[in-house]
């Protein structure tokens, strides 16, 4: 019941042959928080996972679980963890496997393949369990992955980019198991380069690039510190009707101008009541005044520059 | 330990219940058998009698009588075939044409020179088969010491009784001091099944070993594993899962034999071969045999499938992983072949004596040498101590290649890279 972070990652850099794959990196994942770890592909992110995990070992800096100090793998039997690339024993049994995972993680095999059957059953494969992985479709495999990460209930659950390569039904399943993660208080990271997942399914996002973090915390806390003030107008005049105002640079400072509609981002010294009352002393007709919540990838794009995004996306070569 | 224990025992099991098991399992005893009797049964000569002709050049009449005594005492019917001199080459290429045709195995040129000096020729289709041509020597001088001491005023019915003993050599292996019942054949025999049986187990599971740390590479199962396991958890688990089959294996056979060699008889009566199995010798298998026997085959296969378990974290594919084996399997197959000849020229010479003491070749060597002649037990301890150590380093650095390899993808590393993840591991 400690009030510790359940992953304190502190001052931590790994180096391989010829390049920081993560430098001097900070993250606080709280207790029960779904946490994205986001950034372009070669951002560190597999890598942070694996030194979290205790995979590999960081050249400098500290890794905490639930405020221990032993590394990941000592904790195994409570952490749950999808790597990015997925593979099973091809030639076993579905449900032999599954006790196996378990056991490695010190489950009792007795325990385990009781849970297996009931995961199985669960994700619909209750008719697969004595079959051969390899007899399984690619889909199903995948399931049985999923199980094999969550079946010992662990108390941290890591998925490295846990929607790569899912078709549209797994990529639904997925999202449910986080949803369901969330609602049982397990705390979950995760790591995707794909925003939008993010924006959906996280309470707190760290975002990297090139190794180093750019920003994080709070999903709301970011986008209020980050995103600027956005604003949409729509007037019936048409946007020209109220040029003037937007012209307004103590009130304005970007106008993306669209005939029908507007969107404004803010200056710093004004604000969204000025500029609806601006508007209205104008005499315009507004049909759409609508405060925008901007999104992490702009953010994103904003704070690391498209260039760096794709400069780090084809140099990562070994984070991938 | 318990983690070890949990990969052990799913890698045993697993690899029990395939097809692959059985099948050699059933099949390993009939190759072994093969590959054991079947060069020896063609060395001992294929039983076939053959025809020749004698051309006999000769004004003495020694033609005729070296054809009579092939004739009657060799395995060979001879027919003589006399021509002048002047002739000898068309009766020769005559006779090549008729080897061609298979109708004869091939002839032998008699000239005077024959008697005088001892010199004659044969041109045969069989002229490379050694135990023919050991035949066709051993009669010809008899032939011609008969001819000699008949020239001499010795009667010829003397000289063929006293040529015609045959010596019968008895050969008795001395252990320990004492003679055993075994003679210096089935000795042999011996040493030569342990030298096969450890040469292919160890590379047979050497490989295996590889195999497993490829496929795990290649599925990319073993990130998900080494998130559970200490990299060397995995490893040992998995050397010692295949060594328990590779030891399962090996038990089957024995008993399988065991029960063969015991029951041979009512086995033989079974299909109708009453009594024909008693002239074999029992080749009797002491305890201590089968334990330096199991300690180098156990030991042996750590020290390679460590190295393998090391080539295939190099490796990211199957194929990539059978091209870096080849320098493992040659650094193993030629100590052993060095190892084999030298048992079988001079099984007490000084090189035969380093093969059973350097950890490489010690553990396909020394069994068969415990077998062929006397070892003292200080050599034996020290060359299990050398192979220990031999062990201990080799898995040391095949651990930390280990550790670092099976996360890597992509180039394999260069010798320097190697090195480094030595060093660092």
């Amino acid at each position: 019941m400690s009030e510790r972070p359940t992953i304190e990652v502190s001052g931590v850099t790994k180096r391989f042959a010829g390049h920081t794959a993560v430098s001097n990196l900070d993250l606080c994942v709280p207790r029960g928080a779904v946490y994205g770890l986001l950034g372009p592909n070669g951002a560190g992110k597999t890598t942070t996972i694996r030194m979290i995990m205790g995979i590999i070992a960081p050249d400098s800096g500290a890794i905490r679980l639930f405020g221990q100090a032993e590394r990941g793998r000592e904790l195994s039997q409570k952490i749950g963890y999808l790597p990015e690339e997925r593979g099973l024993y091809r030639k076993m049994k579905v449900i032999d496997l599954l006790v196996f995972l378990a056991q490695i993680k010190g489950v009792s095999g007795r325990v385990a393949r009781q849970n297996g059957v009931q995961w199985l059953e669960l994700l619909g494969l209750g008719d697969w369990v004595d079959r051969k992985v390899d007899d399984l479709s690619k889909g199903m495999q995948q399931k049985v992955q999923f199980i094999s990460t969550l079946q010992h209930e662990p108390e941290l659950v890591i998925l490295d980019e846990p929607f790569a390569g899912l078709d549209p039904v797994n990529t639904q399943v997925m999202k449910d198991i986080v949803v369901e993660l969330k609602q049982r208080g397990t705390t979950t990271l995760f790591s995707t380069h794909i925003m939008e997942q993010a924006e959906k399914l996280c309470d707190s996002v760290c975002i990297i690039a090139r190794g180093t973090k750019v920003v994080d915390g709070p999903l709301g806390e970011v986008k209020r510190e980050h995103g600027g003030n956005h604003v949409i107008v729509a007037v019936e005049q048409g946007v020209d009707f109220v040029r003037d105002l937007l012209s307004d640079r103590t009130l304005v400072s970007k106008a993306d101008n669209y005939g029908q509609y507007a969107e404004l981002e803010l200056a710093a010294e004004g604000n969204p009541q000025r500029l609806l009352q601006g508007l209205v002393q104008a005499g315009a007709n507004v049909i759409r005044f609508e405060i925008a919540e901007p999104t992490l990838h702009k953010i994103f794009i904003d704070l690391v520059g498209p260039d760096a995004a794709t400069a780090a996306a084809s140099g990562g070569v070994r984070d991938a | 330990m318990r983690k070890i224990w949990v990969v052990m025992r799913r890698e045993f099991i697993s690899r029990v219940r395939t097809r692959w098991f059985l099948v050699s399992t059933v099949l390993g005893p009939v190759l072994m058998v093969l590959v054991v009797f079947l060069p020896m049964s063609m060395v001992s000569g294929g039983g076939r009698e053959r025809s020749i002709a004698v051309l006999d050049v000769t004004t003495t009449g020694f033609g005729a009588r070296a054809t009579d005594i092939l004739n009657a005492r060799a395995p060979i019917t001879a027919s003589r075939m006399a021509v002048a001199l002047d002739q000898l080459e068309n009766a020769a290429d005559s006779l090549a044409r008729a080897v061609g045709q298979k109708e004869l195995d091939g002839f032998l040129i008699v000239t005077d020179q024959t008697v005088a000096d001892g010199r004659a020729e044969y041109r045969g289709s069989n002229a490379a088969a050694q135990v023919d041509m050991e035949i066709m020597q051993r009669f010809m001088a008899q032939a011609l010491l008969t001819e000699r001491l008949s020239g001499l005023g010795v009667d010829p019915e003397k000289v063929t009784q006293a040529s015609s003993i045959r010596l019968d050599l008895q050969t008795v292996t001395i252990r320990g001091g004492e003679a055993t019942e075994q003679s210096g054949e089935i000795t042999f025999v011996m040493a030569y099944i342990m030298w096969l049986l450890l040469y292919m187990a160890i590379l047979l599971y050497g490989v295996q070993v590889l195999g497993a740390v490829v496929e795990e590479k290649t599925t990319r199962i073993v990130e998900v594993l080494v998130s559970s396991l200490r990299p060397f958890e995995l490893l040992a688990g998995k050397v010692f899962g295949v060594g328990a089959v590779g030891l399962f294996q090996l038990l089957i056979w024995a008993i399988t034999a065991r029960l063969l060699l015991t029951q041979r008889e009512v086995l033989g009566g079974m299909v109708g071969l009453e009594g024909s199995a008693q002239g074999f010798p029992l080749p009797e298998v002491p305890v201590s045999t089968i334990v330096v026997f199991l300690v180098y085959f156990v030991l042996g296969y750590f020290l390679y499938a460590a190295m393998f378990a090391a080539v295939a974290a190099m490796s990211s594919s199957e194929a990539e992983a059978r091209q870096v084996q080849a320098p493992v399997t040659i650094f193993y197959a030629i100590p052993a072949v060095v190892s084999l000849m030298a048992m079988l020229t001079a099984p007490d010479g000084a090189l035969f004596i380093a093969l059973t003491l350097i950890p490489l070749s010690s553990p396909i060597s020394m069994p068969g040498r415990w077998v062929v002649s006397d070892v003292s037990l200080l050599e034996l301890v020290a060359s299990v101590l050398l192979l220990v150590l031999g062990v201990i380093v080799v898995t040391w650095i095949a651990g930390r290649i280990y550790r670092v390899g099976i996360l890597m993808y992509g180039k394999r590393p260069s010798p320097i890279e190697l090195w480094r993840w030595v060093r660092t591991g």
